[in-house]
């Protein structure tokens, strides 16, 4: 494993002069691909500017979508009730604590997350809805796909800390410095992750009926 | 004793068959009732242990429910997740306070203790339970019994915080006290213990039960398994115990009473008692009231049957009752007087005599003994005169009528306390009390005044007269059979005499011992052979032959000489002696003949036969017997018989005097003329000859009546085919004359005394000699 980030390290450095793209597929050690799973470059030389960002997660047919949010520090993210019934959204994570009293529709004030960290998320109303925003300090992050793929594209060369992170995660991969050069780079990554287990749901009033 | 009675012995069987019922009936019911006990026992305990493991499981689910419930709570949720202490640690208590939870911790995912309720400096210290946190991460949460340092038992739910994911886990503990056990004992009807035991040592950490015998639990499931029942004693209480896991390091233990499982049936069992006891009770009285009314009558009858056997027939059987007792004393008055009749027919039969209604022989005697000892009495016997001629003429029953009538006028002479018994035939006695000499004489005189009235017995008039003799008491003897004997010699005296009636002392003195002396001597002198016969012969005038002799016995006494036979005879004859006397006469003068025969001397000895030997049935078979023995012919012998011999059974003496006839014995008359025998009436008898009185040939040269009389009979006899024969013929007078009259045998004196046998033959010689000459 770290001979394939010296490898891919190699590569980096060598390609450094422009603007490069990152390409990981995330696996468990049994070899299935991990969805969600954030994979973040935090360059070594500094933070760039912060930019006023917005995201949203919206409550859909009483659940949180999408499942994980990664979001820079300072991003404002909405919390969109496309529910016909009102949901308590909340968090008690040290990054973010904060929440959002029955409502219904769009609330007026996003959530500013504005400390690095990850943060819980859960309905007061329904214990099985739950969602998870890793707030980092840098632009450079992507998500993996249904296949474990994420791409980070645009990464200008230079040294990054490769960070992974997984709300199942059994243990967070140890950091590492990359060298990201002018070439794409590909990464594999393992990560020991537990299967998304499902809380039971309440049905729905339509379910019932 | 009191047992043996009929009045306890029912009531013992009774009340004993009853009690056996009861005893029974008790025995299966205590059976059936502990039986019933033990499997309700056991179906409780098995319930209760259901029950309990169900209010476990419940109480578990609730618990839980709870707990996840408060682990849910937001305001909760939102306190732990501020990480502060004090706060985290008052949320604990008041939200633990919501729930009924005595201990709450809350335990960071990693497994360290974040807050306690009941330590302020938990913080980061180690999770007391962790393995109930194994289970929860696996599970999502657990619950387990634990006993905490406090040494209390507690109920550890674990469950997790999430917001939504894992924050925290919380720890609730709810206190196994003895209120917990309360509740699960009045939810299960059991008792419930909680245990904890190790190795060495049992501890009691909760319990329903209280005091002693919660003290003395844990000694006692030292020997108890787990899951079987088992029946544990405590002092006098007794507990169906099933020991079931409780967690991991603890035991419940739950009971049932046994005294208490058995209060109803006991209850039960004490009324069933108190029945039973009540109906013992209630028997034994009823059947002692029931047994005295069955034995009482039956006592009474018992005294009446004593009474009877007693011989108290006077008293008649007390009226009971119509049920069987009472039917059975109804008898018993029956069998009274069936028993009192019967007596009295018995001893009218004993004691009377049946053809006049008098007093028997036996009744006399008895009378006569009763009467005080040497107080003068008489005894008197009466015989009727003729009255055998009488009984003949017209009939036995004509003579027992007669003898009924004689009897009630006889009775009528005697007033009480003397008596009149008939002895037996025509013989009478009577006992005169008090009387002496000169009453029996003039007694004596009144009976013959009596019987000279004639007696009417069919229109027919009848004489009667009697003979009497007279006994007096204590002069002629003292006792009944004595004087009987001596009034009855001084009647044949009378008799004899012709002179109404004879005092007993008038017969000279014969003393019942010289009786006695005499009978004994007459039996020596038989096997002694002092009797020896003498024969007188007799004379046919007509051809101056000598052909028959009188055997004449005679007795060589040896002091008193040579006795007649009139001093010993009637005697004899009285005392039966003369059965043995005349076999011995029969015998030795047939043998005698038989001798003479054998010499050539043909001799017909003539035999005086008694009446007592005439009535004797042996008679003519002992003759018979010895003439054939002694091959003598038939009419070898003549029996000489007198009148009066006849008279005494007429009818049996004409049937022996036949019987002889017909072998052909010959039979004489004797002492014709003194008795009433009349021609006609010797007519009807087998005889051969007539033997003249010889009081009539005496005076037949002097008085020539006397002459008539001779003449006449010897006439009669001859027109009858008898041959006669005169006795007593003492000069050659009466010899001629009674020659002259056609005598056919002539007897006296004036021929020959009697002589002794050995000088019979030659006597016969020399008187022939005498005439030849």
């Amino acid at each position: 494993m770290t001979l394939k980030y010296c490898l891919a390290a190699l590569f980096a450095s060598c390609l450094s002069a422009q603007a490069s793209t990152l390409e990981v597929h995330v696996s468990t050690p049994a070899g299935k691909s991990v969805e969600d799973a954030a994979v973040v470059l935090e360059p070594v030389a500094g933070i760039p500017p912060p930019r006023e960002a917005r995201a949203s997660i919206a409550q859909q047919d009483r659940d949180f979508v999408p499942y994980v949010t990664i979001v820079r520090t300072g991003t404002a993210i909405d919390f969109p009730n496309r529910d016909p019934l009102k949901h308590h959204v909340y968090s008690f994570s040290s990054a973010k604590r904060f929440e959002i009293k029955l409502y219904a529709g769009k609330p007026a004030q996003p959530v500013i997350f504005d400390k690095p960290g990850e943060v819980a998320l859960g309905c007061n109303i329904h214990d099985w809805m739950e969602a998870y925003v890793l707030v980092v300090n840098t632009p450079y992050f992507a998500k993996t796909s249904l296949q474990g793929r994420a791409l980070l594209a645009d990464v200008p060369p230079g040294r990054y800390r490769l960070r992974f992170w997984h709300p199942r995660q059994k243990a967070e991969p140890p950091a590492h410095e990359i060298e990201i050069g002018g070439r794409p780079a590909k990464l594999e990554q393992v990560m020991d992750v537990a299967a998304r287990v499902f809380k039971p749901r309440q049905p729905t009033d339509a379910e019932l009926y | 004793m009191i047992f043996r009675s009929l009045q306890y012995r029912i009531a013992i069987v009774f009340v004993g068959l009853l009690i056996l019922v009861m005893a029974l009936m008790l025995a299966m019911v205590t059976r059936s009732n502990e039986r019933i006990v033990a499997a309700e026992m056991t179906r409780e305990i098995s319930a209760g242990a259901l029950v309990f493991k169900r209010v476990i499981e419940q109480n578990r689910r609730q618990l839980e429910t709870a707990a996840t419930v408060l682990s849910a709570d937001f305001a909760f949720r939102d306190a732990i997740a501020t990480q502060d202490q004090p706060t985290i640690r008052s949320v604990l208590r008041n939200h633990g306070a919501r729930i009924g939870a005595k201990v709450m911790m809350v335990i960071n995912p990693a497994g360290e203790l974040i807050a306690d309720t009941q330590r302020g400096d938990a913080a980061s210290s180690s999770y007391p339970v962790p393995d109930l946190l194994a289970v929860a991460e696996t599970q999502g949460m657990s619950t387990d019994f634990k006993q905490m340092r406090d040494g209390q038992l507690y109920q550890m739910v674990l469950v997790p915080i999430l917001a939504p994911r894992l924050i925290a886990w919380v720890a609730m503990g709810f206190p196994v006290d003895d209120r917990w056990a309360v509740d699960l004992s009045q939810m299960t009807g059991l008792t419930i213990s909680v245990v904890r035991h190790d190795d060495k040592s049992t501890a009691l950490l909760a319990s329903s039960l209280d005091g002693a015998r919660r003290l003395a639990l844990p000694a006692e499931l030292q020997t108890l398994a787990q899951d079987t029942p088992k029946l544990l004693s405590f002092g006098d209480e007794h507990f169906q115990t099933l020991l079931l896991p409780l967690g991991k390091s603890a035991s419940v233990v739950l009971q049932r009473s046994l005294e208490q499982a058995e209060a109803p049936y006991r209850s039960m069992q004490n009324a069933l008692y108190s029945i039973v006891m009540g109906a013992i009770a209630m028997f034994v009285l009823g059947s002692i009231l029931f047994s005295r009314r069955i034995a009482g009558p039956v006592n009474q009858l018992a005294a009446v049957a004593k009474r009877i056997q007693e011989g108290d027939y006077a008293h008649p059987v007390p009226t009971l009752p119509p049920d069987e007792i009472g039917q059975l004393a109804v008898s018993l008055d029956r069998m009274r007087q069936g028993i009192a009749e019967r007596e009295q027919k018995i001893l009218k039969l004993a004691y009377e005599d049946t053809l006049t209604g008098l007093a028997n022989r036996v009744r006399f005697l008895e009378t006569f003994d009763r009467h005080p000892k040497g107080t003068p009495a008489a005894i008197a016997v009466l015989d009727l005169d003729r009255f055998a001629m009488i009984n003949d003429a017209l009939g036995h029953p004509i003579g027992d009528r007669l003898l009924g009538i004689v009897g009630e006028r006889l009775a009528n002479i005697v007033a009480p306390p003397g008596l009149v018994a008939r002895l037996w035939g025509d013989e009478f006695a009577f006992l005169l009390m008090g009387a002496d000499e000169a009453v029996a004489t003039r007694f004596a005189e009144l009976l013959h005044a009596t019987l000279r009235a004639p007696f009417a017995l069919d229109g027919q008039r009848l004489d009667v007269g009697g003979s009497l003799g007279i006994a007096l008491c204590p002069q002629d003897g003292q006792d009944a059979n004595t004087l009987l004997r001596r009034a009855e010699l001084a009647m044949y005296l009378a008799k004899r005499k012709q002179i109404g009636f004879v005092l007993a002392s008038g017969i000279g003195g014969d003393p019942p011992h010289e009786h006695l002396s005499l009978i004994g001597e007459m039996r020596e002198a038989l096997d002694r052979l002092e009797f020896v016969v003498h024969y007188q012969p007799k004379l046919d005038p007509s051809t101056g032959r000598i052909k028959t002799a009188e055997a004449l016995l005679r007795w060589q006494h040896p002091a008193k000489g040579l006795l007649p036979p009139l001093s010993f005879i009637p005697f004899a004859e009285q005392t039966g002696f003369i059965r043995e006397i005349t076999p011995w006469l029969l015998g030795h003068v047939i043998a005698q003949t038989a001798r003479w025969r054998a010499e050539g001397l043909i001799i017909v000895p003539s035999i005086n036969i008694s009446a007592r030997d005439l009535l004797n049935p042996e008679l003519v078979e002992q003759v018979r017997k010895l003439t054939a023995a002694h091959e003598l012919p038939p009419d070898g012998i003549c029996l000489e018989i007198t009148e009066s011999a006849l008279m005494e059974d007429p009818a049996l003496a004409l049937e022996h005097l036949n019987q002889l006839a017909a072998y052909g014995t010959r039979i004489s008359i004797d002492d014709y003329g003194s008795g009433q025998a009349s021609l006609a009436y010797l007519k009807t008898l087998p005889v051969h000859e007539l033997k003249i009185d010889q009081t009539f040939i005496r005076s037949v040269i002097d008085s020539p009546k006397d002459a008539a009389i001779v003449n006449s009979t010897i006439l009669l006899g001859h027109a009858l085919g008898l041959k006669v024969v005169a006795e007593g013929a003492e000069t050659s007078a009466d010899l001629e004359w009674l020659r002259n009259s056609g005598c056919d045998e002539v007897q006296g004196y004036g021929i020959a005394r009697p002589m002794p046998a050995a000088e019979l033959p030659g006597w016969i010689a020399a008187f022939a000699w005498k005439l030849h000459q």
